[in-house]
């Protein structure tokens, strides 16, 4: 048997296949009644099905060789609007063979593009309306521009049932031959809160331990996964050593290639844990949405994180006095 | 025989002066203006950077128009008295032959108050009594111990003067002597000596001994000489400037490119800066700063540049407010060596990261972040897997070896990959 990364060989190839989100496959389900589909929005946090849930109404809407018609791009990799611009009219132009009605091209990570950037997106898309349909991938529907999620049906996805995960986790365990205690299956359930991909990748990690994937064996790699470097660093800045934080902020970003929105969600979820006064989180939360959203604009990882790491030490300063 | 240049080609006529041609036209209107009636104020005071040509406007002038010129200079004893004697009798008498006379106070912001004592009341006597024309020069007018003098004398200013004054003069000397040099050449001495024409001609004068080409390269070496110099002397600016215009005057001195400068402003102003509260204003200001350079590199808005200098020299300056003074070395960028250092280490990433995306349907930079912490432990824990997973992501050796780590896993590894693949 092959080796294959879980995640990817178990993932659903058409919509009856996926067993939550199950508003969402019955709507999709009608798009392939019919034949027809507006632009979409696929709104929710990683691992919830989106990209699986595209590929499958294309599977279902086209037939086996929907690979044809299909065109995944993304937005984070794709540098620049013009270069989606081209791809799409170049995708757009070339009339399909089979007799699928339009095209479909999904656009992943659409919430890393500029506002500008979207603007530019949402004439293209108007452009190529009729023979090319849409699908906009992200986290947050809040960072797409309102003239693009008028023109979408939005979708949302929501972290899956706990059940969900465990029901799947079995079935891979006994296909690939991994024996797991049930404390194991159920911290792996902890551990992904409803993230798909996270949960499988975990299990396919502490499988490949050579023995039986227990409570210990995942948060080892769960330990190793999620670095603790967040926390560290946000402990020196706590302690009045910026110097020293920033250092660290270094490594991760350009050592272990850390992005800078990733730290910032950790940043977030970890202030509300610390001693400092209620009222200082709020305005430290104020200060870390805006280093979000300028970090989405496209300025620099570093400077803006390590301006959130001042202010950060400030606010433990006049706690302690 | 080695004579100075400078003095070699001392402007003789207003004509050949560089530069500051309002203020040498004003300067000479004042003193012909003594011809028809005393002027209300009746000294002026030239005021200036160094080497912009205050003196010697003044001494073509006496040249051309035939003026005795009376000449009191910093090298001269300068106490009270003896600027009494020597001024006084200049105002008071006329001379023989009926000469007009002018009297040229030198730099007087040189003057030592403890050393000199009586000297600024010696001269504000001597303007109030004067029969002829008295002028002053200082490089800074604003200095508090000549405000007395402010008070009695019409200000002009000199500024300093750019390549377009500096140029035709400086070719002119350079023909004259002989020396055949590169027009970048010339332009780089003169920002480096900041438009200071004496210095501007002494440096020629000394590059080009015993030359009869001077290129760029042979000049080029003086500005990384002095580069790392004008780095700290800007930084040094900015983080002790009290208010904005000083602060970001940096900006022309530092002599690098602004994202370099940024870069080294960003790295010192924490350290400069210790107290929390002006660290944490500081920082903001920078991380203002960058928002609007990704706006100019990205939509080419150069406008907007100027927003980038003012939050990243005045605001970071103005941000200082209770950290004391106190000497603290200024460091290299350290994010650019270390970027260079991994540079070789991030490509592998990224080509990893790409492969990744590819079969998975996700961005390299979600590759990075969703599978590489999980292909680690699988590459460091079971060879099998991770030879398997390669051939599945078509990884090379430099993939291998960056996701296992350490060289007995990589080779073990690949043995069993050059297995699967036959």
């Amino acid at each position: 048997m092959a080796v294959a990364m879980w995640a990817e060989k178990y993932r659903p190839s058409n919509l009856s296949e996926i067993k939550n989100q199950t508003e969402i496959v019955s709507r999709l389900r009608k798009f392939v009644e019919t034949k027809a589909m507006p632009h979409c929005l696929f709104a929710g946090p990683p691992g919830t099905g989106k990209t699986t849930a595209a590929l499958c109404l294309a599977h279902d809407l086209f037939g086996e060789r929907y690979m044809d018609v299909f065109m995944e791009l993304n937005a984070s990799d794709a540098r620049g609007i013009d270069v989606v611009r081209t791809t799409v009219k170049e995708f757009a132009r070339i009339a399909t063979i089979s007799e699928a009605p339009f095209k479909i091209l999904v656009l992943d990570e659409a919430d890393n593009m500029t506002a500008d950037a979207q603007h530019a997106l949402r004439r293209t898309m108007e452009r190529y309306t009729e023979t090319c349909r849409f699908i906009l991938c992200c986290n947050y529907s809040g960072k797409i521009i309102e003239p693009i999620q008028s023109r979408c049906a939005v979708f949302r996805f929501t972290p899956l049932r706990q059940d969900d995960v465990k029901e799947y986790l079995r079935q891979i365990a006994k296909k690939e031959n991994v024996k797991f205690t049930e404390d194991g299956i159920k911290a792996v359930i902890e551990v992904a809160e409803g993230d798909m991909r996270k949960a499988i990748n975990t299990l396919q990690a502490a499988g490949s331990l050579k023995k039986a994937v227990n409570e210990d064996s995942v948060y080892l790699v769960v330990g190793r996964a999620k670095p603790k470097d967040v926390k560290e660093m946000l402990e020196l800045a706590f302690n009045g050593d910026f110097l020293k934080a920033r250092e660290k902020l270094r490594l991760m970003l350009v050592e272990y290639g850390l992005s800078g929105t990733d730290i910032v969600k950790q940043i977030h979820s970890e202030i509300f844990r610390m001693t400092i006064p209620e009222k200082n989180k709020i305005a430290l939360a104020d200060a870390i949405g805006d280093a979000d959203y300028r970090l989405v604009e496209g300025a620099d990882e570093e400077v803006q994180l390590s301006a959130l790491l001042a202010r950060l030490a400030l606010l433990a300063e006049r706690a302690k006095q | 025989m080695h004579i100075p240049w400078t003095t070699k080609y001392r402007p003789k006529r207003l004509s050949e002066i560089a530069g500051n041609l309002d203020a040498v036209n004003a300067l000479l209107n004042w003193v012909k203006s003594w011809d028809k009636k005393v002027p209300s104020k009746k000294a002026l005071l030239l005021h200036g950077p160094a080497g912009t040509g205050k003196t010697i406007s003044v001494e073509a002038i006496a040249n051309e128009y035939g003026y005795d010129l009376i000449e009191i200079n910093a090298s001269d004893s300068r106490t009270g008295d003896a600027i009494r004697r020597i001024a006084g009798m200049a105002a008071g008498q006329a001379t023989l032959f009926g000469k007009k006379r002018m009297i040229l106070l030198d730099e007087i912001d040189g003057i030592n108050l403890s050393q000199d004592t009586g000297a600024i009341d010696a001269i504000v006597e001597t303007i109030e009594k004067t029969n002829y024309p008295i002028i002053l020069t200082a490089n800074n007018a604003w200095d508090p111990k000549i405000r007395a003098l402010r008070d009695v004398c019409q200000l002009i200013e000199y500024k300093r003067l750019g390549v377009r004054d500096a140029l035709p003069h400086l070719k002119r000397i350079a023909a004259k002597e002989g020396v055949e040099i590169d027009e970048k050449a010339i332009k780089l001495v003169i920002e480096r000596d900041e438009g200071d024409m004496r210095s501007i001609i002494n440096d020629l004068q000394a590059l080009s001994s015993g030359r009869k080409k001077l290129a760029y390269d042979d000049v080029v070496w003086l500005a990384w000489r002095d580069r790392k110099e004008n780095i700290f002397e800007a930084l040094r600016m900015i983080f002790s400037a009290k208010n904005c215009l000083w602060a970001k005057k940096a900006v022309d001195i530092a002599d690098i490119d602004y994202e370099m400068l940024f870069e080294w402003i960003y790295e010192n102003a924490p350290r400069q800066l210790t107290d929390p509260l002006d660290r944490a204003n500081a920082m903001d200001q920078l991380a203002r700063a960058d928002v609007y350079l990704r706006r100019v590199k990205r939509e080419q808005a150069w406008d907007l540049l100027a927003y980038v200098f003012d939050l990243m020299t005045a605001g970071v300056a103005l941000s200082r407010e209770r950290t004391k003074p106190s000497f603290v070395p200024m460091k290299f960028p350290e994010r650019i060596s270390l970027m260079s250092k991994t540079r070789r280490i991030r490509g592998i990433q990224a080509r990893v990261g790409a492969k990744i995306g590819k079969r998975c349907h996700v961005s390299s930079i979600s590759a990075v972040k969703y599978y590489l912490p999980y292909l680690r432990i699988i590459f460091e824990n079971n060879y099998e897997v991770a030879a398997g997973l390669s051939r599945y992501f078509d990884f090379d050796e430099e993939g291998i070896a960056y996701l296992a780590g350490d060289e007995s896993s990589t080779r073990k590894i690949e043995r069993i990959y050059a297995r699967l693949t036959g």
